[in-house]
């Protein structure tokens, strides 16, 4: 691709070593205040080492700089590290570059990065590739789980090399641009609309329901009631119970209640005979 | 049982710490951790099918905004070993994952949020003193300690667990096994409407339900729902960017007829004013 072709030797060197430490970068979490700080600073250490080379003090002062809070959905956080790595260069080439404006874009880009990559990441791409994974391992296929980890993972990864390449050679003017030119809307109704299509089409595969509640008729076959709900509207109690859900989670009720609410209403259905 | 505790407690470790380590690569989710935990205890086929199950529950189990959900891991992986090792039934199994998932979230959430504040300073502390073998040391030591006591949770369930849960689950009677079997059905409609929070907007909703319809009444494959909303969602860019660049014309049209209009209106004015005088 053009965007690595045009990076000199030692430049890549260096990308390609914060793209492979970058796979880290969640491994420990400092507390509340810092999260995975020090996973970003172990993966901009060759930037650090190679623009600040012999002068220890200016190594510490980077290095402290980036000891503030980071969290970024990983795939779209490398675009931040090539980002940082050539401000950082900017900063060793000129004593007047202002230091505080590294850790203010760097703060700055976290939430719309990780907005649109969670909703591509997080919502389509692992749900597309677990309900392909579920419907073949819900037979006991190996592939299930093998094709699940090969769909996510291949685009993840190709993203994740790219951006490292991205956030170094087109810098800061290119998120801005994006959003001016309106291609990172049209990204996020695309990202929707296909997640929002998947969802509804495990909504209808995988929450299920049966109700073996009948009506005795004298002298005929009861009447069953699943047969009824199933003419009404198919999937009309897994559809209205997911609805009842989103409804509650948009009134800000705690993700755990739900849980449980479902789990105790579930086991009443149960007792009563229902299902 | 020991040895059951150790096996389940490194499955554990070796998926939940090993995705973390590695890039997030979702080698944490159940569809893979009930494969290799199947694999570890010599069923990999109720492994998978169990990890099917549970990834349906757990598809929305992220930790989206700091809500806190369920933890997948712990709860496949105890799934799983009761489900091979106890043969307890699959379904009671997957009811009794559902607690033992909020539980462990909230020992994860410990662990990350209170206990490793501790090593906040010392994160400080080496990058004052450029003490790079330092924070090389400090970042893959939290990464073992965190997950290495988390993985004692599976641990310690096991060995005490294993012989209170096998009496539970086989005086459970009939009609609450129903309900149990019940929620293995309806729960993944808490996952669903977690996702929908991250993706809902009232224009888009209707392809929740063109999803759900072909699925319901059409009976499609999820690869072939996948395939229809990549069409559309090819058609619908198509559109939008035809839609945008003509607004974007029309907007520097209007600067420009802008301009144009000033200088009329300034003429017009000069006339009426003429036509007054």
């Amino acid at each position: 691709m053009k965007l690595t072709k045009n990076v000199s030797p030692e430049d890549r060197e260096m990308i390609n070593s914060i793209f492979w430490r970058s796979f880290t970068v969640f491994a420990s979490r400092a507390g509340a205040t810092k999260a995975h700080a020090p996973g970003f600073m172990y993966s901009i250490l060759p930037a650090i080492n190679r623009y600040y080379k012999d002068d220890k003090k200016a190594q510490a002062e980077a290095l402290s700089r980036h000891t503030t809070w980071y969290n970024i959905t990983q795939n779209v956080g490398t675009f931040v590290m090539g980002l940082v790595a050539s401000m950082e260069k900017k900063n060793s080439e000129d004593p007047d570059f202002d230091t505080d404006s590294i850790v203010a874009l760097k703060t700055s880009l976290m939430g719309p990065l990780s907005g649109i990559g969670d909703s591509i990441f997080w919502g389509v791409l692992r749900v597309i590739a677990a309900g392909i994974g579920i419907s073949l391992a819900s037979q006991g296929s190996i592939f299930g789980p093998i094709l699940f980890l090969i769909i996510y993972n291949v685009p993840a990864i190709l993203t994740r090399y790219y951006l490292t390449y991205m956030g170094f050679t087109l810098g800061d003017t290119f998120i801005s641009d994006m959003y001016k030119s309106g291609s990172m809307q049209l990204l996020n109704k695309a990202a929707s609309t296909l997640g929002l299509m998947m969802i509804g089409c495990m909504t209808a595969s995988m929450v299920t329901f049966k109700s073996k509640l009948s009506i005795p008729i004298t002298g005929g076959k009861p009447i069953l009631i699943q047969t009824y709900l199933d003419q009404l509207w198919k999937g009309l109690v897994p559809l209205v119970v997911t609805l009842g859900c989103y409804w509650l989670l948009s009134k800000k009720v705690n993700v755990n209640w739900i849980l449980l609410g479902v789990l105790v209403l579930a086991i009443v259905l149960g007792l009563l005979g229902v299902v | 049982m020991l040895k059951t505790a150790i096996l389940a407690a490194l499955c554990v470790f070796v998926c939940f710490g090993g995705n973390w380590l590695w890039g997030q690569t979702m080698i944490e989710r159940p569809l893979v951790v009930g494969m290799i935990t199947g694999l570890i205890f010599g069923d990999i086929r109720t492994g998978i099918m169990m990890g099917a199950s549970l990834e349906a529950i757990f598809m929305g189990a992220v930790d989206i905004g700091g809500a806190l959900s369920a933890e997948p891991v712990t709860a496949t992986v105890l799934a799983t070993t009761f489900s091979i090792i106890l043969n307890v039934n699959q379904k009671a199994a997957l009811a009794i994952a559902v607690p033992i998932g909020v539980f462990a979230a909230f020992i994860s959430m410990f662990m990350k949020n209170v206990v490793m504040n501790i090593f906040a300073p010392v994160v400080d502390k080496v990058a004052a003193s450029d003490n790079q073998k330092g924070l090389i040391w400090t970042h893959f030591g939290m990464w073992f300690l965190n997950y290495f006591v988390f993985s004692l949770v599976t641990f310690f369930s096991i060995l005490a667990g294993a012989k209170p849960v096998q009496h539970l689950v086989s005086a459970i009677p009939q009609n609450l096994m129903a309900g149990l079997s019940a929620t293995g059905g309806l729960l993944p409609a808490v996952g669903f409407a977690i996702l929908m929070r991250m993706l809902w907007s009232k224009k888009l909703s209707p392809f929740y339900f063109l999803g759900f319809i072909l699925t319901a009444y059409l009976q499609l494959p999820s690869v072939a729902v996948a395939a229809i909303g990549i069409i559309i969602v090819v058609l619908q860019w198509q559109r939008d960017k035809q839609i945008m660049d003509i607004e974007n014309k029309q907007v520097a049209l209007k600067s420009q007829s802008a301009v144009v209009t000033n200088t009329n209106a300034n003429e017009m004015e000069q006339e009426e004013e003429d036509f007054f005088s």
